[in-house]
């Protein structure tokens, strides 16, 4: 789950980390009290989850009230999903910084990366310039040690009043990242001020999905997804996304889920939406139909091969899901494993017929998407 | 015959008691491998699928020496589990739970690695040598999945290996051993780390990995055949071709970030390293024949 800045930036700050003097406004009419908050210049900044907003011109300095109005205005009219804006006092800042906290998958260690050119689209500067890039391992049964910043904060090339700055944040966003099971925390820029202190210029802060029960004071709200469809199939514990297309997906098991993605893309169809329901959902075949169906798909696609999730449950549940919700569209169904012997007969009363080969059932699925209209 | 596991090993059932510990345990037995005890927390005096339950991992030790274990607890359990097999001096563990937090996903990489152990897992079904032992849930009644032979498959996925075993099966083989490393972004074991098995392994003549998006284990085969670690004929089945970038595609470890861990880029560096990559499912099978009787 990612949390959005001004988020990240309260547990940051609360962590110990300087943040810029900033407020958070829901609607227009709360925008004369931020700035009386945070002083002019400020930076209006967009509250959404997408990267690069600098680039998509979601984060914008305002020199006067007017300004700032101005695009306050145009973003809550014209920005899909935006909840709020941050309004933030403008730093004057004489360096910009990364900083950067994940896992590494090898090693199972932590990873701080941070470089002295921060700022910019940091994946571009390890493609160009991966020398300007300083990371660190970190066994998270000893933690992050004074020595290994210590070193790092000196290949910075930083002044030597911003060395125990640094050298703080540093400390700080790792009890960050661990206390929020974080999968990654990333200060990019920290701006160096004229006299060396560090303040936080963004926050990023994603928490671990498996961890989430854990920090039960950040639910996802449907600002943190991209339809009420997707927020729905989250609820549910479905994983689900949306892709425009034709051909809706109702699988099972993330990788078959996506070879038959790549299957229909290959044989020239495209894809309404993935989601896949097998693992602790495959009794959820009405909930699946009826996510799917609000993309108003040509034809649903269902291919599955389950252990657990046996065949002839999921069929059943299919039967049960097309009597319910009685389905304009067609459905190509392909079930696999424990019980499949069982399947064309359970298929039987609604007529659906059982294929038992997956690229058959794709090519079935793109044919009739290929001809058929939408309902 | 197979790799890691036999009907030599001896193997302890941590989470026995539970609906899926029992109901697998007991497949695991009719499949011949040796399950000596069970291990649950206030159930020491029970008796489970016929061999008895201990409070501890310790307390079984002392009248069942084990060499594996086999873990059926709930996600957030598993890492405390995984800590009290090595504790016990078990060196191969296999851990099923989807779910397991990141950071502890990371802990038990980072203790498997210090106590030189083999830990499979999580978000997997484990490992079967068909035909000799499992060590997993498996539906390995299923006979053109499940069938014994002299091919090594690797896989990240649960349905996908079902698919692509078929396919192995389909075209008159068999696996000797079977691996699900799992879904998980920091899984517990890499692909990599067991070619050297398979390529010791007289039993096996080549090897099958059924990879996705994502992650670098495919990129780490890639560097093992470079430099000559396996030698036998390598396939590869990599899901996620057509996946935009940046999109979690399902599995956490699933996602392209960036320009890494593309299946483009995966499958040039195993096509360089002279594996052979299907681009569809149906093809593994047709590949797999090919490059076996090229060396035959």
């Amino acid at each position: 789950m990612k949390l959005f800045e001004y988020q990240a930036k309260e547990l940051f700050a609360s962590h110990g980390i300087p943040v810029p003097n900033s407020a958070l406004i829901h609607s227009l009419d709360q925008l004369d009290g931020a700035l009386a908050q945070t002083g002019l210049p400020c930076v209006i900044k967009c509250q959404v989850l997408q990267g690069g907003r600098g680039k998509a011109g979601l984060v914008k300095m305002a020199r006067n009230k007017q300004e700032a109005r101005r695009l306050a205005e145009d973003y809550f009219a014209q920005v899909p999903r935006l909840k709020a804006i941050l309004v933030e006092e403008a730093v004057d800042y004489r360096q910009e910084l990364y900083l950067g906290l994940s896992m590494d998958a090898k090693s199972g260690q932590a990873i701080l990366m941070a470089s002295g050119e921060g700022g910019v689209d940091i994946e571009e500067v390890s493609r160009s310039a991966p020398e300007k890039i300083h990371t660190l391992s970190i066994d998270l049964l000893k933690g992050l040690q004074p020595f290994q910043i210590n070193d790092l904060v000196y290949s910075l090339g930083l002044e030597k009043a911003a060395f125990r700055p640094v050298s703080a944040v540093c400390a700080s966003l790792y009890q960050a990242f661990c206390r929020m099971d974080a999968e990654l925390a990333e200060i990019n820029p920290l701006f160096i001020l004229k006299d060396g202190q560090a303040v936080a210029g963004d926050g990023k802060l994603n928490i671990d999905d498996n961890s989430a029960f854990r920090h039960p004071e950040y639910r996802q709200g449907p600002e943190h997804f991209d339809s009420p469809t997707a927020y729905e199939a989250a609820q549910e514990g479905i994983p689900y996304i949306e892709f425009g297309g034709d051909i809706s997906l109702m699988c099972a098991g993330a990788g078959l889920t996506n070879t038959v993605f790549d299957l229909v893309n290959f044989e020239g169809g495209t894809v309404a939406n993935y989601l896949e329901y097998g693992g602790p959902n495959y009794t959820k075949a009405g909930v699946a139909m009826r996510l799917c169906l609000a993309n108003n798909p040509k034809v649903i696609l269902i291919v599955t091969f389950g252990t657990i999730a046996r065949a002839d449950v999921m069929a059943a549940g299919i039967v049960q899901a097309i009597q319910e919700l009685k389905p304009a569209c067609p459905i190509v169904a392909c079930l696999r494993g424990t019980g499949e012997e069982r399947v064309e007969e359970i298929f039987a009363p609604v007529g659906l017929k059982q294929y038992t080969d997956t690229e058959t059932a794709v090519r079935k699925a793109v044919g009739i998407a290929a001809q058929g209209d939408r309902t | 015959m197979s790799i890691l596991i036999d009907r030599s090993t001896r193997v302890l059932v941590q989470g026995m008691t539970g609906k899926e510990g029992s109901f697998w345990s007991r497949h695991m037995l009719d499949l011949g491998t040796q399950v000596v005890a069970g291990v649950t927390p206030n159930k020491e005096g029970q008796s489970c699928c016929g061999v008895p339950v201990y409070h501890s991992v310790r307390r079984a030790l002392l009248a069942h020496p084990a060499t594996a274990s086999m873990i059926f607890v709930p996600p957030r359990f598993v890492m405390d589990a995984v800590m009290e097999a090595l504790a016990g001096g078990i060196r191969l563990i296999v851990t099923l739970a989807d779910g397991i937090p990141l950071h502890e996903q990371a802990r038990i990489r980072a203790a498997g690695l210090k106590a030189n152990a083999t830990i499979i897992g999580g978000n997997t079904s484990g490992i079967i040598s068909p035909g000799a032992g499992m060590m997993g849930s498996f539906p390995h009644w299923i006979e053109r999945v499940y069938k014994p032979g002299r091919i090594g498959i690797m896989t990240r996925s649960g349905s996908l290996t079902n698919e692509i075993a078929a396919m192995v099966v389909a075209e008159g083989f068999g696996a000797s051993t079977l691996i699900g490393v799992g879904g998980d972004p920091i899984p517990a074991s890499r692909f990599a780390e067991f070619l050297p098995l398979f390529q010791a392994d007289s039993q096996t003549d080549a090897v099958v990995i059924v990879g996705e998006l994502g992650g670098s284990m495919e990129e780490e085969v890639a560097q093992s055949l470079e430099k000559g670690l396996f030698t036998k004929p390598l396939v590869a089945f990599l899901a996620g071709r057509t996946a935009p970038p940046g999109t979690r595609m399902g599995h956490a470890g699933a996602i392209i970030s960036g320009q890494s861990g593309t299946v483009a880029e995966k499958t040039r560096l195993l096509e360089q390293a002279g594996a052979l990559v299907a681009q569809r499912p149906r093809d593994v099978g047709a590949l797999l024949g090919d490059a076996l009787a090229k060396r035959a």
